[in-house]
């Protein structure tokens, strides 16, 4: 099983974050059903080039969330989401992202101004092409 | 989790005429890969001989899948060790790769037929052939399927793909990855071959000079060790560099710009943000970057 997950290994973003982020993105958003069998641990950690226990710490976050359940012997699940959860969840992962936006604007010290014209430039744009 | 050790040292030490190794005190995760990381002649064979009696240390303990090394019957845990020297026992050269795992399986209760053919057949390794007649690859290959076949609960693997070309390098990973799918296993490898080390490895240890310079959960080093681009003018924002927590070096790498070599990326960042400091850019470190400067800062672990 392949995952469109893309590892950044210049960010300052730590690794597990960076898969926690994408793999939730993927459950949320319905690309990866209930029920789907996920990767084993090692196997994920060989896709990615990242180790084991990285990919054990996001399995484990995700599931405290409720995203995924493992069952003993059989391997790691998307779990059901509940609608609500869902909606929570959806958000919960575009204000994780615009946080890491501001960050990045903060870093090369741009003012609050310039950060709200970029904002709208790009929201602007981009509701433009679709 | 509890982590129970596969491999302890404790105050391990071995004296010979041109080389000192240790004292070496580490411990191995049982269900991980750790690869032990150094320069030629920096003591990672000596002390896989160590571990498996086939060398006596000077001082210190050891212990191996919860065994004490060198007291006892070792036939019980070496039954559930897989050793991959460096080099080929000349000594074999005349006989038949068939029978050196006729010869291998008497020993070995865990062997296990079906998955040494398979391996044969992945590796495209022909074992009627005598051991000294095959290639450098091709015995590799071979001694590879051969410890891995024993199901070993430990594997100690020495410089494990030398000799072999691109494509059978990528299916010992792929092997050595499913190896390690029941989760129990445990892997010790010396190797110096950084992608091999990226692609495999859960742990880290750096070693040099019969030292071990520190042990590293991989991902974690990649996401500390860092060198930060920052934009500075004179001489006493060097000083203010060098005194932040993780900063290593700064030396000047261009006109206003100091390269920052960091092993705590987000707290030198915190530190540089607070100091006011711009990031004009970062970079991860490669692993022989890493050990260099590990060597020239000494030994400190």
């Amino acid at each position: 099983m392949w995952l469109p997950i893309h590892l950044n290994e210049s960010s300052a973003e730590p690794m597990y974050h960076q898969i926690e982020v994408q793999l939730r993105a993927l459950i949320v958003s319905g690309q990866l059903t209930e029920g789907t069998l996920l990767p084993s641990i090692r196997e994920m950690a060989q896709m990615l080039g990242c180790s084991v226990i990285t990919v054990r710490r996001v399995y484990q976050d995700l599931e405290t969330e409720g995203l995924l359940r493992t069952r003993q012997g059989t391997g790691t699940f998307v779990a059901s989401v509940q609608k609500e959860d869902l909606g929570r969840q959806r958000t919960a992962s575009v204000i994780e992202a615009v946080e890491a936006a501001v960050d990045a604007g903060m870093r090369v010290q741009l003012t609050r101004q310039e950060m709200e014209q970029i904002m709208a430039r790009v929201l602007d744009e981009r509701w433009k092409e679709s | 989790m509890m982590e129970t050790a596969a491999v302890t040292l404790k105050g391990v030490e071995q004296y010979r005429a041109h080389f000192r190794l240790g004292p070496i005190d580490l411990n191995i995760d049982e269900g991980y890969v750790t690869a032990i990381v150094g320069p030629n002649g920096s003591g990672k064979s000596s002390t896989f001989r160590l571990l498996l009696d086939l060398a006596k240390p000077d001082a210190g303990q050891m212990s191996v899948l919860g065994y004490s090394v060198g007291q006892g019957d070792d036939r019980e845990w070496k039954r559930q060790i897989g050793y991959l020297a460096e080099e080929s026992d000349f000594l074999d050269d005349s006989i038949r790769g068939s029978e050196k795992a006729a010869f291998v399986r008497k020993w070995y209760p865990e062997w296990d037929v079906n998955l040494y053919q398979e391996l044969l057949r992945k590796f495209e390794v022909d074992d009627a052939i005598k051991l000294g007649k095959m290639s450098k690859g091709m015995r590799r290959k071979f001694e590879m399927a051969l410890v891995i076949a024993q199901k070993p609960k430990l594997l100690l693997l020495d410089e494990p793909s030398s000799g072999l070309d691109p494509i059978a390098w990528r299916a010992m990973i792929d092997i050595l990855h499913r190896y390690m799918e029941p989760g129990d296993r445990t892997i010790l490898m010396a190797s110096h071959i950084i992608d091999e080390v990226r692609r495999l490895a859960d742990f880290i240890v750096f070693m040099a000079r019969g030292q071990i310079l520190g042990k590293y959960e991989k991902d974690e080093l990649f996401e500390r060790w860092h060198v930060l681009y920052v934009p500075a003018a004179n001489d006493s924002d060097r000083s203010k560099l060098l005194a932040m927590p993780g900063v290593i070096d700064a030396e000047l790498a261009g006109i206003g710009m100091y390269r920052v070599v960091t092993e705590d990326a987000p707290q030198t960042e915190e530190a540089l943000r607070a100091a006011q400091f711009g990031i004009g850019s970062r970079q991860a470190m490669q692993l022989d970057e890493i050990l260099q400067v590990l060597m020239q800062r000494g030994v400190y672990a």
